[in-house]
Protein backbone atom coordinates (compact mmCIF):
# COMPACT_ATOMS: atom_id res chain seq x y z
CA UNK A 1 0.00 0.00 0.00
CA UNK A 2 2.88 2.29 0.71
CA UNK A 3 4.73 1.63 -2.51
CA UNK A 4 3.66 1.48 -6.13
CA UNK A 5 4.75 -1.79 -7.69
CA UNK A 6 4.33 -3.18 -11.16
CA UNK A 7 1.30 -5.17 -9.98
CA UNK A 8 -0.60 -1.96 -9.36
CA UNK A 9 -0.17 -0.99 -12.99
CA UNK A 10 -1.14 -4.48 -14.10
CA UNK A 11 -4.34 -4.33 -12.08
CA UNK A 12 -5.22 -0.94 -13.51
CA UNK A 13 -4.53 -2.19 -17.01
CA UNK A 14 -6.65 -5.32 -16.52
CA UNK A 15 -9.55 -3.30 -15.17
CA UNK A 16 -9.38 -0.81 -18.03
CA UNK A 17 -9.14 -3.60 -20.58
CA UNK A 18 -12.15 -5.40 -19.17
CA UNK A 19 -14.20 -2.20 -19.06
CA UNK A 20 -13.37 -1.67 -22.72
CA UNK A 21 -14.21 -5.26 -23.55
CA UNK A 22 -17.59 -5.00 -21.86
CA UNK A 23 -18.23 -1.86 -23.87
CA UNK A 24 -17.42 -3.68 -27.09
CA UNK A 25 -19.72 -6.53 -26.15
CA UNK A 26 -22.72 -4.54 -24.91
CA UNK A 27 -22.92 -1.34 -26.92
CA UNK A 28 -24.62 -1.17 -30.30
CA UNK A 29 -23.22 2.10 -31.61
CA UNK A 30 -20.26 1.37 -33.85
CA UNK A 31 -18.50 4.59 -32.85
CA UNK A 32 -18.69 3.76 -29.15
CA UNK A 33 -17.41 0.26 -29.91
CA UNK A 34 -14.55 1.93 -31.72
CA UNK A 35 -13.76 4.10 -28.68
CA UNK A 36 -13.80 1.05 -26.45
CA UNK A 37 -11.33 -0.69 -28.75
CA UNK A 38 -9.02 2.31 -28.42
CA UNK A 39 -9.37 2.06 -24.66
CA UNK A 40 -8.35 -1.60 -24.80
CA UNK A 41 -5.28 -0.65 -26.83
CA UNK A 42 -4.35 1.92 -24.17
CA UNK A 43 -4.76 -0.69 -21.43
CA UNK A 44 -2.48 -3.11 -23.27
CA UNK A 45 0.05 -0.30 -23.63
CA UNK A 46 0.07 0.20 -19.87
CA UNK A 47 0.88 -3.49 -19.42
CA UNK A 48 3.72 -3.34 -21.92
CA UNK A 49 5.26 -0.29 -20.26
CA UNK A 50 4.85 -1.87 -16.83
CA UNK A 51 6.77 -4.97 -17.85
CA UNK A 52 9.38 -2.87 -19.58
CA UNK A 53 9.83 -1.02 -16.32
CA UNK A 54 10.06 -4.25 -14.35
CA UNK A 55 12.62 -5.96 -16.59
CA UNK A 56 14.66 -2.80 -17.12
CA UNK A 57 14.38 -3.02 -20.88
CA UNK A 58 13.11 -0.27 -23.10
CA UNK A 59 11.85 -2.66 -25.82
CA UNK A 60 8.36 -2.62 -24.34
CA UNK A 61 8.15 1.12 -24.86
CA UNK A 62 9.22 0.67 -28.48
CA UNK A 63 6.44 -1.91 -28.89
CA UNK A 64 3.93 0.61 -27.55
CA UNK A 65 5.20 3.10 -30.11
CA UNK A 66 4.50 0.67 -32.95
CA UNK A 67 1.14 -0.31 -31.49
CA UNK A 68 0.24 3.38 -31.35
CA UNK A 69 1.07 3.79 -35.06
CA UNK A 70 -0.98 0.73 -36.01
CA UNK A 71 -3.86 1.96 -33.88
CA UNK A 72 -3.75 5.32 -35.64
CA UNK A 73 -3.89 3.63 -39.06
CA UNK A 74 -6.72 1.45 -37.82
CA UNK A 75 -8.59 4.53 -36.63
CA UNK A 76 -8.30 6.16 -40.06
CA UNK A 77 -9.53 3.07 -41.92
CA UNK A 78 -12.27 2.27 -39.42
CA UNK A 79 -13.69 5.77 -39.47
CA UNK A 80 -13.55 5.78 -43.28
CA UNK A 81 -15.57 2.56 -43.27
CA UNK A 82 -18.13 4.17 -40.96
CA UNK A 83 -18.34 7.21 -43.25
CA UNK A 84 -18.76 4.99 -46.32
CA UNK A 85 -21.52 3.07 -44.56
CA UNK A 86 -23.25 6.28 -43.51
CA UNK A 87 -23.15 7.50 -47.09
CA UNK A 88 -24.85 4.33 -48.22
CA UNK A 89 -27.59 4.94 -45.71
CA UNK A 90 -26.71 2.20 -43.26
CA UNK A 91 -27.18 3.22 -39.66
CA UNK A 92 -24.07 2.94 -37.47
CA UNK A 93 -25.70 0.07 -35.64
CA UNK A 94 -23.81 -3.14 -35.11
CA UNK A 95 -26.98 -5.18 -35.43
CA UNK A 96 -27.70 -3.83 -38.89
CA UNK A 97 -24.21 -4.26 -40.31
CA UNK A 98 -24.49 -7.82 -41.45
CA UNK A 99 -24.23 -7.62 -45.20
CA UNK A 100 -20.98 -9.55 -45.21
CA UNK A 101 -22.64 -12.32 -43.26
CA UNK A 102 -25.68 -12.62 -45.50
CA UNK B 1 1.46 7.82 2.57
CA UNK B 2 3.96 9.06 0.01
CA UNK B 3 2.89 11.39 -2.72
CA UNK B 4 3.40 9.03 -5.61
CA UNK B 5 0.98 6.54 -4.08
CA UNK B 6 -1.64 9.24 -3.68
CA UNK B 7 -1.07 10.36 -7.26
CA UNK B 8 -1.30 6.81 -8.55
CA UNK B 9 -4.58 6.07 -6.84
CA UNK B 10 -6.07 9.39 -7.89
CA UNK B 11 -5.08 8.97 -11.52
CA UNK B 12 -6.12 5.32 -11.61
CA UNK B 13 -9.49 6.10 -10.07
CA UNK B 14 -10.18 8.92 -12.55
CA UNK B 15 -9.00 6.73 -15.41
CA UNK B 16 -11.26 3.82 -14.52
CA UNK B 17 -14.21 6.05 -13.71
CA UNK B 18 -14.04 7.90 -17.02
CA UNK B 19 -13.49 4.61 -18.80
CA UNK B 20 -16.68 3.32 -17.22
CA UNK B 21 -18.49 6.50 -18.24
CA UNK B 22 -17.39 5.96 -21.85
CA UNK B 23 -19.23 2.66 -21.79
CA UNK B 24 -22.36 3.72 -19.91
CA UNK B 25 -22.99 7.24 -21.14
CA UNK B 26 -25.92 7.57 -23.46
CA UNK B 27 -24.62 10.07 -25.99
CA UNK B 28 -21.61 9.17 -28.16
CA UNK B 29 -20.32 12.74 -27.85
CA UNK B 30 -20.16 12.34 -24.09
CA UNK B 31 -18.39 9.04 -24.59
CA UNK B 32 -15.78 10.72 -26.77
CA UNK B 33 -15.15 13.46 -24.22
CA UNK B 34 -14.81 10.98 -21.39
CA UNK B 35 -12.44 9.02 -23.56
CA UNK B 36 -10.24 12.11 -23.88
CA UNK B 37 -10.17 12.35 -20.09
CA UNK B 38 -9.36 8.65 -19.81
CA UNK B 39 -6.48 8.96 -22.27
CA UNK B 40 -5.04 11.98 -20.50
CA UNK B 41 -5.01 9.92 -17.32
CA UNK B 42 -3.38 7.02 -19.16
CA UNK B 43 -0.70 9.50 -20.19
CA UNK B 44 -0.32 10.38 -16.52
CA UNK B 45 0.17 6.69 -15.76
CA UNK B 46 2.86 6.56 -18.44
CA UNK B 47 4.64 9.46 -16.78
CA UNK B 48 4.55 7.58 -13.49
CA UNK B 49 6.10 4.57 -15.22
CA UNK B 50 8.94 6.65 -16.59
CA UNK B 51 7.76 6.65 -20.20
CA UNK B 52 7.52 10.37 -20.83
CA UNK B 53 7.81 10.09 -24.59
CA UNK B 54 4.87 7.71 -24.77
CA UNK B 55 2.85 9.98 -22.52
CA UNK B 56 3.34 12.92 -24.87
CA UNK B 57 2.61 10.69 -27.85
CA UNK B 58 -0.55 9.39 -26.19
CA UNK B 59 -1.88 12.90 -25.76
CA UNK B 60 -0.87 14.06 -29.24
CA UNK B 61 -2.00 10.99 -31.18
CA UNK B 62 -5.04 9.88 -29.23
CA UNK B 63 -6.46 12.91 -27.53
CA UNK B 64 -5.32 15.18 -30.32
CA UNK B 65 -5.78 13.34 -33.58
CA UNK B 66 -7.90 10.23 -33.21
CA UNK B 67 -10.51 11.74 -30.94
CA UNK B 68 -10.89 14.83 -33.11
CA UNK B 69 -11.33 12.55 -36.13
CA UNK B 70 -13.89 10.58 -34.17
CA UNK B 71 -15.82 13.71 -33.24
CA UNK B 72 -15.82 14.83 -36.88
CA UNK B 73 -17.26 11.49 -37.96
CA UNK B 74 -19.79 11.74 -35.16
CA UNK B 75 -20.94 15.09 -36.49
CA UNK B 76 -21.23 13.77 -40.03
CA UNK B 77 -23.61 10.99 -39.04
CA UNK B 78 -27.31 11.61 -38.83
CA UNK B 79 -28.15 11.61 -35.12
CA UNK B 80 -31.60 10.16 -35.76
CA UNK B 81 -30.02 7.04 -37.15
CA UNK B 82 -27.88 6.37 -34.10
CA UNK B 83 -28.96 3.20 -32.40
CA UNK B 84 -30.46 3.14 -28.97
CA UNK B 85 -28.25 2.56 -26.01
CA UNK B 86 -28.09 -1.11 -25.28
CA UNK B 87 -28.63 -4.33 -27.07
CA UNK B 88 -32.18 -5.51 -27.27
CA UNK B 89 -31.95 -8.05 -24.46
CA UNK B 90 -31.27 -6.57 -21.02
CA UNK B 91 -30.05 -9.99 -19.92
CA UNK B 92 -26.88 -9.39 -21.88
CA UNK B 93 -26.05 -6.43 -19.66
CA UNK B 94 -26.07 -8.44 -16.46
CA UNK B 95 -24.35 -11.40 -18.05
CA UNK B 96 -21.63 -9.12 -19.36
CA UNK B 97 -21.21 -7.52 -15.93
CA UNK B 98 -20.86 -10.97 -14.38
CA UNK B 99 -18.41 -12.13 -17.02
CA UNK B 100 -16.39 -8.95 -16.58
CA UNK B 101 -16.14 -9.40 -12.82
CA UNK B 102 -15.17 -13.06 -13.20
CA UNK B 103 -12.53 -12.13 -15.75
CA UNK B 104 -11.19 -9.41 -13.48
CA UNK B 105 -10.95 -11.88 -10.62
CA UNK B 106 -9.14 -14.38 -12.81
CA UNK B 107 -6.66 -11.85 -14.10
CA UNK B 108 -6.21 -10.46 -10.60
CA UNK B 109 -5.40 -13.92 -9.25
CA UNK B 110 -2.94 -14.41 -12.08
CA UNK B 111 -1.28 -11.07 -11.32
CA UNK B 112 -1.01 -11.77 -7.60
CA UNK B 113 0.39 -15.27 -7.98
CA UNK B 114 2.77 -14.57 -10.81
CA UNK B 115 6.47 -15.10 -10.14
CA UNK B 116 8.56 -11.99 -9.99
CA UNK B 117 10.63 -11.32 -13.07
CA UNK B 118 14.26 -10.57 -12.54
CA UNK B 119 15.44 -7.29 -13.89
CA UNK B 120 17.40 -8.60 -16.82
CA UNK B 121 17.70 -5.65 -19.14
CA UNK B 122 20.49 -3.17 -19.47
CA UNK B 123 18.19 -0.15 -19.46
CA UNK B 124 18.15 0.71 -15.80
CA UNK B 125 16.97 4.19 -14.89
CA UNK B 126 20.61 5.17 -14.45
CA UNK B 127 21.51 3.91 -17.94
CA UNK B 128 18.60 5.79 -19.45
CA UNK B 129 19.64 8.93 -17.61
CA UNK B 130 23.20 8.44 -18.87
CA UNK B 131 21.96 8.27 -22.48
CA UNK B 132 20.16 11.54 -21.97
CA UNK B 133 16.61 10.53 -21.12
CA UNK B 134 13.66 8.48 -22.18
CA UNK B 135 13.30 10.03 -25.64
CA UNK B 136 16.95 9.45 -26.49
CA UNK B 137 16.81 5.86 -25.29
CA UNK B 138 13.72 5.06 -27.36
CA UNK B 139 15.23 6.81 -30.36
CA UNK B 140 18.37 4.73 -30.08
CA UNK B 141 16.50 1.44 -29.93
CA UNK B 142 13.96 2.09 -32.68
CA UNK B 143 16.62 3.28 -35.11
CA UNK B 144 18.96 0.38 -34.46
CA UNK B 145 17.23 -2.81 -33.32
CA UNK B 146 13.81 -1.97 -34.67
CA UNK B 147 14.76 -0.10 -37.84
CA UNK B 148 12.97 -2.63 -40.06
CA UNK B 149 9.88 -2.53 -37.87
CA UNK B 150 9.93 1.25 -38.09
CA UNK B 151 9.99 1.08 -41.88
CA UNK B 152 7.12 -1.40 -41.81
CA UNK B 153 5.19 0.97 -39.57
CA UNK B 154 5.58 3.72 -42.12
CA UNK B 155 4.29 1.29 -44.76
CA UNK B 156 1.30 0.44 -42.57
CA UNK B 157 0.52 4.12 -42.11
CA UNK B 158 0.78 4.75 -45.85
CA UNK B 159 -1.51 1.85 -46.65
CA UNK B 160 -3.90 3.05 -43.97
CA UNK B 161 -4.05 6.53 -45.48
CA UNK B 162 -4.58 5.14 -49.00
CA UNK B 163 -7.28 2.81 -47.70
CA UNK B 164 -9.03 5.65 -45.90
CA UNK B 165 -8.99 7.77 -49.05
CA UNK B 166 -10.30 4.93 -51.20
CA UNK B 167 -13.06 4.16 -48.71
CA UNK B 168 -13.93 7.81 -48.38
CA UNK B 169 -14.31 8.39 -52.09
CA UNK B 170 -17.86 8.84 -53.29
CA UNK B 171 -19.08 5.82 -55.16
CA UNK B 172 -18.92 7.48 -58.53
CA UNK B 173 -17.44 4.52 -60.31
CA UNK B 174 -19.97 2.22 -58.77
CA UNK B 175 -22.83 4.49 -59.79
CA UNK B 176 -21.64 4.54 -63.36
CA UNK B 177 -21.48 0.78 -63.44
CA UNK B 178 -24.99 0.53 -62.02
CA UNK B 179 -26.27 3.05 -64.56
CA UNK B 180 -24.84 1.14 -67.48
CA UNK B 181 -26.18 -2.08 -66.07
CA UNK B 182 -29.66 -0.67 -65.78
CA UNK B 183 -29.82 0.50 -69.37
CA UNK B 184 -31.53 -1.83 -71.69
CA UNK B 185 -29.55 -3.69 -74.31
CA UNK B 186 -25.99 -2.67 -73.80
CA UNK B 187 -24.93 -4.84 -76.71
CA UNK B 188 -27.05 -2.89 -79.08
CA UNK B 189 -25.08 -0.11 -80.75
CA UNK B 190 -27.92 2.40 -80.65
CA UNK B 191 -28.54 1.74 -77.03
CA UNK B 192 -24.93 1.89 -76.06
CA UNK B 193 -23.67 4.79 -78.12
CA UNK B 194 -25.18 7.57 -76.06
CA UNK B 195 -24.08 5.99 -72.79
CA UNK B 196 -20.56 5.05 -73.54
CA UNK B 197 -19.82 8.40 -75.12
CA UNK B 198 -17.08 8.58 -77.72
CA UNK B 199 -16.53 5.21 -79.26
CA UNK B 200 -17.32 3.27 -82.35
CA UNK B 201 -20.47 4.66 -83.88
CA UNK B 202 -22.49 2.64 -86.28
CA UNK B 203 -23.75 4.52 -89.27
CA UNK B 204 -26.45 2.12 -90.30
CA UNK B 205 -28.97 0.80 -87.86
CA UNK B 206 -29.04 -2.90 -87.64
CA UNK B 207 -31.91 -4.79 -89.04
CA UNK B 208 -33.59 -6.32 -86.09
CA UNK B 209 -36.40 -8.74 -86.73
CA UNK B 210 -39.81 -7.35 -85.95
CA UNK B 211 -41.32 -8.56 -82.74
CA UNK B 212 -38.04 -8.88 -80.91
CA UNK B 213 -37.57 -5.19 -80.28
CA UNK B 214 -39.66 -2.11 -80.28
CA UNK B 215 -38.84 1.20 -81.82
CA UNK B 216 -37.32 3.79 -79.50
CA UNK B 217 -39.76 6.27 -78.08
CA UNK B 218 -38.98 9.50 -76.36
CA UNK B 219 -35.72 11.46 -76.41
CA UNK B 220 -33.54 8.59 -75.35
CA UNK B 221 -32.87 5.82 -77.77
CA UNK B 222 -33.86 2.75 -75.90
CA UNK B 223 -34.12 -0.68 -77.39
CA UNK B 224 -36.32 -3.04 -75.54
CA UNK B 225 -35.33 -6.63 -75.33
CA UNK B 226 -37.97 -9.08 -74.42
CA UNK B 227 -35.95 -12.08 -73.37
CA UNK B 228 -32.47 -12.45 -71.94
CA UNK B 229 -31.31 -14.08 -75.20
CA UNK B 230 -31.85 -10.84 -77.03
CA UNK B 231 -28.92 -9.21 -75.28
CA UNK B 232 -26.45 -11.77 -76.50
CA UNK B 233 -27.91 -11.96 -79.96
CA UNK B 234 -27.82 -8.22 -80.35
CA UNK B 235 -24.21 -8.33 -79.28
CA UNK B 236 -23.46 -10.90 -81.92
CA UNK B 237 -25.09 -8.77 -84.57
CA UNK B 238 -23.14 -5.66 -83.63
CA UNK B 239 -19.91 -7.57 -83.76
Amino acid sequence: MSEITVNHFLFLSAALFIIGMMGVLTRRNVLVIFMCVEMMVAAASITLVAFAQETHTINGQAFVLFALAVAAAEAAVGLAIIIALARRGTAPDINQMQELRD
Amino acid sequence: MPWDVIFFYTIAAICLFTGLLVVVSESPVHSAIFLVLCFVNVAGIFVMQGAEFLAVLQIIVYSGAVLVLLLFVLMLIDPDKLPSFYTARPLQRYVSLLIGLVLLLEVGAAIITRPAIEAIGPDTPEAIAAVGGNVQAIGRIIFTDYALALEMTSLVLTVGVVGAVVLGLPERLGEKARESRSTISLGHPRGSSDILGPGPRFETPIDVPAGRTTAPQGPRKVVMAKSPDDYTRAGEISR
